[in-house]
């Protein structure tokens, strides 16, 4: 739990130590290159997890179809994305279907071990709660 | 935890919470008991009903309008999602799906069927679809206590 939240915290400090610094760079010397490649990330990041957010809260499928739905609409967006930013070329858009496959079967296993988890976490607790007012039992006085 | 219950006539209901140091369990009791204070005011066959949060099952949205449900009873509600939702903050109750706020006090269980949908098992046996997004605020409403 603990690892989780310094790993989630290492992640956001590094976005933001990144942005900081080119914030700078691009105030001193414009747009390179390599600034250009990490804002274009940024930029897919966020509109993959507008996608994300809209598809959790709209759709409900089971767990395994709605990763495929998702590894396709991803990829969909990835190689459009890669076309008009010119990451892909007609001989090589299929690299996407590669990168995003890999990203979505790590997501996959995270995300059903995550759920498993909570459950059983839930599950426990609900389990606690019926043994907690089984044993109540008050004192009554009168004043 | 010892629980001593007095009759004082002639004076409100009144809960004395007394704790060797504050902590999660106590910031619980106190937000339980706080929640005890809320209700609804719902529309039943056209008379006017409060209901409890603690009757309270679930609350659905179904085509823009909000219905509550008790074991017994559905009543229609004049509220938005997001006024229930604000209504019900920091209490038993938890958003579960875009249409659902359900009481986790009357929650018996949580499952998967067959690695597809989650579903949440009631103490009256309904079962409700939960989304897989709002597991983690049900997750919380137990780590609260």
């Amino acid at each position: 739990m603990i690892m989780r939240k310094i790993l989630k915290d290492t992640c956001i400090l590094a976005a933001l130590m990144i942005l900081a610094v080119f914030l700078i760079s691009i105030i001193w010397s414009g747009v390179t290159d390599e600034i250009g490649l990490v804002l274009k990330l940024f930029g897919l990041a966020f509109i993959l997890s507008v996608l994300n957010c809209l598809f959790d809260e709209y759709i409900y499928l089971s767990i395994v179809m709605n990763y495929v739905v998702k590894y396709f609409a991803i990829t969909g967006i990835v190689m459009l994305f890669g076309f008009i930013v010119g990451w892909f070329y007609p001989n090589n858009f299929w690299m996407a279907f590669i990168y995003v496959g890999v990203v979505i079967i790590l997501a996959y296993f995270i995300d059903s071990f995550r759920v498993k988890k909570d459950i059983e976490y839930i599950n426990e607790q609900i389990a606690g709660r019926v043994i907690t007012s089984a044993n109540f039992a008050p004192e009554q006085t009168e004043a | 935890m010892q629980i001593i219950t007095r009759q004082v006539k002639d004076k409100p209901l009144t809960v004395t919470i007394e704790y060797p140091e504050y902590n999660d369990s106590v910031s619980g009791l106190i937000r339980k008991i706080n929640s005890m204070d809320i209700g609804f005011c719902a529309n039943v066959d056209g008379r006017r009903i409060k209901i409890g949060l603690s009757e309270t099952y679930y609350i659905e949205n179904v085509e823009r309008k909000l219905f509550i449900y008790t074991a017994e009873d559905v009543c229609r509600l004049d509220l938005s999602m997001s006024e229930a939702e604000a209504l019900t903050a920091d209490t038993g109750l938890v958003r579960i799906s875009r249409t659902c706020i359900m009481n986790t006090d009357h929650l018996k269980e949580i499952r998967q069927v067959k690695n597809s949908h989650l579903e949440a098992v009631l103490d009256n046996g309904e079962m409700l679809i939960v989304s897989r997004k709002y597991l983690k605020d049900i997750k919380r409403v137990f780590q609260k206590g």
